[in-house]
Parts: structure tokens; C-alpha cells; sequence
């Protein structure tokens, strides 16, 4: 029981520690920052990589559905993480702390929005 | 420790589920649930598929097991999905809008239907963009079936052959409505715009009979931008260094929540007098065209339809340097050549939905054209007219369930001819109706069968009776392969379709009354997909033979003063055969390379001969890059020509006499473009390597004199051009 609960707080822990802001980490052809998104499916990875990938300063994009984890190369000289987050949000998703543009969220199509993916149906 | 064991059962249980192969099974159903008996479930990028069976189940292993899985059936807006657990899917298709559309996906690059019994290339939009520049006949640059060739070193025009034929042996469809024919089935490639395009199918071989009796080498289909789903404005501006000018506006947007519409606008200015080559001709005319089309489309509950309107005029002014537009080719002290084509056509397509029954669906394709060709060649004047109405009904439905489907209706074809060539009028009316019933048998994933068959009462030249049969086996989860035979029909029109021979002092001279063309065509393809350290190579080989039963033979050999027009009369055959292979080295560079060898042979007055402008063998070289959402693309083909044998001289002078074959030479296109998000901006040249033919023009100096001749052209008659352009596009919401 005593172990059950150590390994149940500590997996709280690191569950917290996953989801709280990362830091930006040098990589080899620049920063590499991951932000939490509320991405729900294919399409939202689209609309995201798509409209991201143009921004100043981003090298590269990668979003993982299934963690929601949008991973971004940048440089440090033409951006910022706090400007990437902010475009997310502009876009129509949350972005770690940055809350979406509602009327972005608005236009998104159906299989983007919240609850679309709860039914267990594609 | 309980949960820890379970934490470790749990780990060790999801390294299991990515390390073996994953088999996905489920249920494929309508809104209503109805199960779906025959839809096809294919692994992306893969021939890995297979098709659910009459409870709508299917049970599918995956190659890789990240692949997404396409679901597709007959009547139903195909879905991508990707699989994620073990529990079965249950996936719902919806109802496609459009009945009777064949399924065309845009995707990123020309791919194949791996289940289609037909074989057939799709050139997709991305593709598309490509070759910038400027209209259909561009638009198969990086496409290896398709040949586009040059006709004289006047007009400027070019052609495309399939199986190592004449263009028009290929029926090209415009929304399943035959278009490039008749009066502008020379020039015509050039009335399409690029920027209208939305993608295209290439089908080699004899095609389907729903469309008519004319596909006798190839079946091309565009399909132009809709309304209900084209970019709300599309812009394009392009610039060349010979001096052209084009722009393109598209608009669409939706009316109200059952109509919508689109615009599409092109141009296009050339003033420059282009003379590379120093022989007083211009290398390119000068041209100037407006074309506008106006689309709208309703999409009700059980009716959808379309309606549109086209304009079209499009003027050139070519010959030697000096000759303007307008100007009076029969005093003018220069030779001229000038070609005003005016062009109106209504075109439309209704269907009739079944919205219980997805599979069934009426529709009625219909299009009505005038069109108007005032043209000159020196001191010959050509004129023609041609009003054609046409129209299509098809019913289609399953025979049981969806394992056997079939289409069937009839058509109706009116064609009015009238033209005039220096002293001689040719006029003819044709009055064609006929019926056609095409039956397809999917009884699964392995086989399928299609066998079609019509039969047209031509008013002038009787009963053609059309059969077609494709069929496609796959051998194995990689390998498929595809057989098909057809008879085709066509009345052909020997003034337009030597109209680059009249930029010469030949005269046209027919012997005899001329029949109508028939040939018969059989081939088959085979489609693989290698592994080679972890990369897969797709190879596509195919092998297709045509026979005349009767021909019209353009003879340009027995007098260099002459093109002879008379039917076959002996053997007339061509074979063909290419293999092509695509490998997608990583993500962002691709390669594709093809082969071809044509042996194509007719008998001209009396010997079977080799067709002239015919290269035997010919090579195409693709490469191309592409970073994520097309930032930055850039893509090249070189293509070389082997040998081309030339119409006989030998009773010209020696000084204009041209060798018997030409030498072989390489053609390199390349372009890059850059992405944004508000469209791109690209930057290419076409003939980089700037090769030329020397002299295309046989006694430039004397152009009224009896020698000369601008119709033997083999190559690039202007150099190398650069071009640049960019697209600007706001999406629809």
C-alpha cells in the first residue's frame, strides 16, 4: 500500500513536471522548444505545421498528436518561443500557458473543436 | 509491487504492439449503418489493401504499423484515418456530393489507383505547379506517359502523343465532356489555362466507353477548379524572358448554402519579336488571348448540378519579322502567319441522387460549343467553323450488391463542319447517337473486371460498334497487373490536323474519299514496389500495341511539295514500351526515371516505313526536393530524344535539302519556389541547356518561293528561357 502510493505520487510528479512550460535547449542548427497543445487530430497537426512553418525564425515543425506536443526548431536571433506560442494561440490553439484566439477556434473545422474525437468514432 | 508489475506488463506490453506488425480490423458502414459490402481499405502509400466483405467487415494487416489507412467506396467522400489501439474501427463514410465523379484525390504528386482496373496516372495539383508556364500542353513535364512535341517553327504550338501516336488518337476529356477535337483539336491544349487545372488522369490504352468511341491511344481527364471548394482568390502573375506576360484571377465563393460559384479569368501578351536564330522569322508568334470562365454549381438534396459558360479568343501573329497583328497576310510584303480563334461554350452536368441508396445516382453531362477560326499561311487564307452540341445520360447502379456495379446510357453528338483552305471547302454534318452498357465486377481486392461495350449510328459512315475490356490481378500484397483491349473510332479532320504543314509551300492534296480511323489497342502494365535498404522503389513497366484498320495517312515523303492525305492501305502499327521507377530517397528529395521505346511503322505509298518525328528511344530524368508545406521546392527533368527520322527531300535542291535523321539532344527544365503563407513565388527556366535545331526553316530567304518549308521541326526552335511568377491566395473558410 505504502509503495502503491509513493509510485502513484511519483507518477503525479512527473506527470506535473511533463506538462509544465519546457525550456528552450540549444540544438545543433539552433533552439529546439516543446509546447503543449490542444490538438486534438490530423488536421489540427496541419493547420498548425502548415500556418508554423512559415513563421520568422522557424526552422522546423514537428506536432505529436498523441501527446500534443508540438516540437519547434528556431533561431534565437529572429524569434522567440514566447512569439511561437502566441502564433499557436492565433491560430486557434492553446499553446502551454497562452490561451487560443476564440475566433480562430471558431473557424477551425468540426473535427478540431473539443468533444469531436470523445465519441469513439473517426 | 502489484502496481509496479503492472506498470512493467503495461511497458512492455506497448514495446510489443509497435515491434510486430499491426492488423487493424473493423467495420466499414453508411450514416445510417448500413454496412458497406466492396469498400476498398488501403494502407497510404502502399498497394497493401483490402476490400470488406458482405457483413462490411475487413481485417487488414499494416506494413508499418504508423501507416494511416485510406477507406474509399463508389458514392462516398473517401476517408484517411489513422489507426490507433487494437479495438475494431467502426469507420462512417459520408455521401459524396458529386454521384457520378470517379474519386479523385489531391495529393502531393502523380500517383496511380492501385485498386483501379484501368491504368491510370493522376496528376495532381501539386504536380501541376511544377511547370509553371502556361496551359495544358505544359502541364505533362513531369509526366513520362504523356510526349509533348513541337509542330512548325512558326506558330509556336506543341502537341502531346501517347504510345508513340498523334495527339489525336488520345481523347481528351474536359470533366468527362470530350473537348480538345474537332476544329481545335490542334491548338486546343493551349485554351486551357494551368492555373484553371485542378488535376488530370492519364489513362493509357483504350479507356472507358462511357465517354465515347474516340480514346484509341489514351484518355486524358482535367478536371478544372470548382466552385464549392477552389481557393477564395487565387492570383498569379507570370513574366518570361522572351518577353510574355500572363495573369490569372480565380475567385470562388458560395452563394448561399445550395449555390456557389467561381470566376476564372486568364490572359496572356507576347509583343516581342523573338529571332534567335537570325533567319528573319520570329522563333515564336506573337499572341494574345483573354479567357474567361464563369462556373455555378447547386447542391440540393436529391439534385446536384453544374452550369457553366466559357469565352475564349485568342490571337498569334507570326512568319517574318515585321508581320503585326491585323495586318492583311495576303498583300502584306512580309510572309504571315495569323490564326484568330473565337470560342463560346455552355457546359453543364446534373445529377439525380439516391440518398438511401449511395451507389445508385442519373446524371446528364451536356456542352454546346462555337467555334471560330480565321487563320492565314502566307497567301492562303483557312477559314472554319464548328458548332458541336453534346450529351450524355448514364444510370448507374449494382446488380445484387456493390461486387457488381455497372453504368449504362446513351449519348447524342451533333457536329457541324464548315471550313474553307485556299480554293477548296470542306463541309460536313455529323449526327451520332449511340447507347453504351459497362459492367464491373469487384468481387474483392485481388480481381477485378471491367468489359464495356457501345455502338454509335453515324449519320455518314454507319454503325461503330466499340468494345473495351480492362482487367487488373494482383499477384502479391506488392504486385499487380493490369490487362485491357479496345476498339476506337474517329472521323478525322485533315486540314487541322496538318495545320503546321501549311507554314510550307506544300499543298494539301486528298486522293480519295476518306473513312473514318479505326485501330484496335492491347496492352498491360505491371506495378511493383521493391524494398532497397529500407526505401521502397516503385516500378511501373508497360507495354501497349496498336493496329490501324484503317488509318488517314499524312504522307509527306512521296513530294516535298505535298502532303498526300489518303486511307491506310497495308499494315499500320505501333508498339510501345516504357518502364519507369520513383524512389523517395528521404523526405525531401524524390527521383523518378522512365524509358521508352516506340516502334511505330505505317504504310506510305506502298512501304512500311517508319513514322517521321518519332524518336525510338527516349529517356526522362525527374528530381525533385521539397521541404515541409512546400517552404522550399525545387524540381528538374532532363529528358533526351534519341534519333528521329525526317520527311524525304531528296527532290528539293541540295542546298534545302535536310538529312534523313536528326541527331539526339537533351531538354533540361528546371524550377524553385519558395512558400508562404500567403501563396509563393517561383523562378524556372524551360530548355536550361538552350539546345536548338539549326535552320528549322528551309529557304527562309524566299518564303513565297517553291522551296520553302517551316514545317520540319524536331526541337526547340527558340532557346532558353527563364521565367519567374508568383501565386497569391486567400482560402476559403
Amino acid at each position: 500500500m505504502k509503495y502503491q502510493v509513493i509510485t502513484t505520487l511519483s507518477l503525479l510528479f512527473i506527470s506535473l513536471a511533463v506538462f509544465a512550460q519546457k525550456e528552450a535547449v540549444k540544438v545543433e542548427n539552433g533552439y529546439k522548444v516543446e509546447i503543449k497543445t490542444s490538438a486534438v487530430c490530423e488536421m489540427c497537426k496541419e493547420a498548425i505545421e502548415s500556418d508554423l512553418v512559415f513563421e520568422k525564425g522557424v526552422k522546423d515543425v514537428n506536432l505529436d498528436v498523441d501527446t500534443k506536443i508540438l516540437t519547434v526548431v528556431y533561431n534565437d536571433k529572429k524569434t522567440t518561443p514566447e512569439t511561437i506560442r502566441k502564433r499557436v494561440a492565433k491560430v486557434g490553439y492553446n499553446a502551454d500557458d497562452i490561451k487560443r484566439d476564440a475566433k480562430a477556434y471558431e473557424n477551425l473545422p468540426f473535427c478540431c473543436k473539443d468533444g469531436a474525437h470523445g465519441d469513439g468514432h473517426h | 509491487m502489484f502496481t509496479l508489475r503492472y506498470f512493467i506488463i503495461l511497458f512492455f506490453g506497448m514495446l510489443a504492439q509497435f515491434a510486430v506488425a499491426q492488423t487493424i480490423s473493423g467495420m466499414v458502414a453508411d450514416q445510417n449503418h448500413e454496412p458497406l459490402i466492396g469498400a476498398t481499405v488501403l494502407e497510404e502509400n502502399t498497394q497493401n489493401g483490402v476490400i470488406t466483405n458482405v457483413e462490411g467487415k475487413f481485417s487488414l494487416t499494416l506494413q508499418n504499423a504508423q501507416s494511416n489507412i485510406i477507406i474509399s467506396y463508389t458514392g462516398f467522400e473517401p476517408k484517411i484515418i489513422k489507426p490507433s489501439g487494437n479495438s475494431p474501427l467502426h469507420v462512417m463514410l459520408d455521401e459524396s456530393e458529386e454521384a457520378l465523379n470517379e474519386v479523385v484525390v489531391t495529393g502531393s504528386s502523380t500517383f496511380m489507383d492501385k485498386l483501379e482496373a484501368k491504368h491510370v496516372e493522376i496528376i495532381s495539383a501539386g504536380e501541376l505547379t511544377k511547370a509553371a508556364c502556361c496551359n495544358l500542353s505544359e502541364s505533362f513535364e513531369t509526366n513520362a506517359s504523356v510526349d509533348v512535341s513541337f509542330t512548325d517553327a512558326v506558330s509556336g504550338a506543341k502537341t502531346i502523343r501517347m504510345l508513340g501516336l498523334d495527339g489525336r488518337y488520345v481523347q481528351i476529356n474536359r470533366e468527362n465532356v470530350p473537348h480538345v477535337r474537332g476544329l481545335i483539336g490542334r491548338y486546343g491544349l493551349g485554351y486551357v489555362p494551368g492555373t484553371w487545372v485542378q488535376s488530370i488522369d492519364v489513362g493509357k490504352g483504350a479507356g472507358t466507353v462511357v465517354n465515347g468511341y474516340e480514346s484509341m491511344t489514351g484518355q486524358l481527364n482535367v478536371e478544372l477548379k470548382k466552385p464549392e471548394n477552389s481557393e477564395k482568390l487565387y492570383l498569379n502573375g507570370y513574366v518570361n524572358s522572351f518577353g510574355r506576360v500572363e495573369m490569372n484571377a480565380n475567385h470562388a465563393t458560395n452563394l448561399n448554402d445550395k449555390w456557389s460559384t467561381a470566376f476564372l479569368l486568364h490572359s496572356n501578351y507576347l509583343g516581342t519579336e523573338i529571332d534567335g536564330n537570325d533567319d528573319g522569322f520570329m522563333d515564336l508568334p506573337k499572341s494574345r488571348q483573354i479567357n474567361f470562365m464563369n462556373r455555378y454549381k447547386y447542391t440540393g438534396e436529391r439534385i446536384m448540378s453544374q452550369i457553366g459558360v466559357q469565352v475564349m479568343r485568342d490571337e498569334k501573329a507570326g512568319g517574318q519579322l515585321g508581320y503585326d497583328f491585323g495586318e492583311d497576310f495576303k498583300t502584306s510584303p512580309e510572309y504571315g502567319f495569323m490564326n484568330q480563334t473565337t470560342r463560346v461554350e455552355v457546359f453543364g452536368k446534373t445529377g439525380i441522387l439516391f440518398p438511401s441508396k449511395p451507389y445508385q445516382g442519373f446524371g446528364f453531362i451536356y456542352s454546346g460549343a462555337y467555334t471560330d477560326i480565321d487563320a492565314g499561311f502566307g497567301r492562303d487564307a483557312y477559314f472554319g467553323k464548328e458548332k458541336t452540341l453534346y450529351g450524355n445520360a448514364i444510370y448507374q447502379n449494382i446488380i445484387g450488391n456493390t461486387f457488381h456495379q455497372y453504368k449504362t446510357g446513351a449519348s447524342i453528338l451533333y457536329d457541324d463542319f464548315d471550313e474553307v483552305y485556299a480554293d477548296s471547302a470542306f463541309i460536313r454534318t455529323e449526327i451520332v447517337p449511340g447507347a453504351f452498357f459497362e459492367y464491373s465486377y469487384l468481387p474483392g481486392d485481388k480481381f477485378s473486371l471491367i468489359v464495356g461495350g457501345r455502338v454509335d449510328f453515324h449519320n455518314l459512315y454507319g454503325t461503330f460498334v466499340t468494345p473495351r475490356l480492362h482487367t487488373r490481378y494482383q499477384i502479391s500484397d506488392n504486385t499487380a497487373i493490369r490487362l485491357a483491349i479496345g476498339r476506337g473510332y474517329r472521323v478525322g479532320n485533315p486540314v487541322i490536323e496538318n495545320i503546321n504543314t501549311l507554314v510550307s509551300n506544300r499543298q494539301l492534296v486528298v486522293t480519295e474519299d476518306l473513312d473514318p480511323e479505326i485501330s484496335w489497342n492491347m496492352g498491360g502494365s505491371i506495378t511493383t514496389t521493391l524494398q532497397v535498404g529500407g526505401k521502397k522503389i516503385d516500378l511501373i513497366g508497360d507495354y501497349f500495341y496498336t493496329t490501324f484498320q484503317n488509318q488517314l495517312i499524312y504522307d509527306m515523303d512521296q513530294n516535298s511539295n505535298r502532303v498526300m492525305i489518303y486511307n491506310l492501305n497495308g499494315n499500320s502499327y505501333a508498339h510501345s514500351f516504357q518502364i519507369e521507377a520513383k524512389y523517395q530517397l528521404n523526405e525531401f528529395f524524390g527521383f523518378k526515371t522512365a524509358y521508352k521505346y516506340y516502334d511505330v511503322r505505317t504504310t506510305i505509298n506502298g512501304t512500311l516505313r517508319n513514322i517521321p518525328y518519332i524518336s525510338k528511344d527516349r529517356l526522362f530524368l525527374n528530381a525533385s526536393y521539397a521541404t515541409k508545406y512546400d517552404k522550399w521546392k525545387a524540381d528538374a527533368t532532363l529528358q533526351w530524344f534519341g534519333t528521329k527520322r525526317l520527311p524525304n527531300t531528296s527532290d528539293k535542291p541540295s542546298a534545302f535539302q535536310v538529312a534523313s535523321s536528326t541527331p539526339d539532344y537533351f531538354l533540361l527544365n528546371a524550377q524553385m519556389s519558395r512558400g508562404f503563407r500567403w501563396g509563393s513565388i517561383y523562378l524556372g527556366s524551360e530548355n536550361l541547356l538552350n539546345y536548338k535545331q539549326d535552320n528549322p526553316i528551309i529557304d527562309s530567304q524566299n518564303p513565297f518561293g517553291n522551296d520553302f518549308d517551316a514545317s520540319i521541326v524536331w526541337a526547340p526552335v527558340a532557346g532558353r528561357m527563364i521565367y519567374a511568377g508568383f501565386r497569391y491566395t486567400i482560402d476559403r473558410k
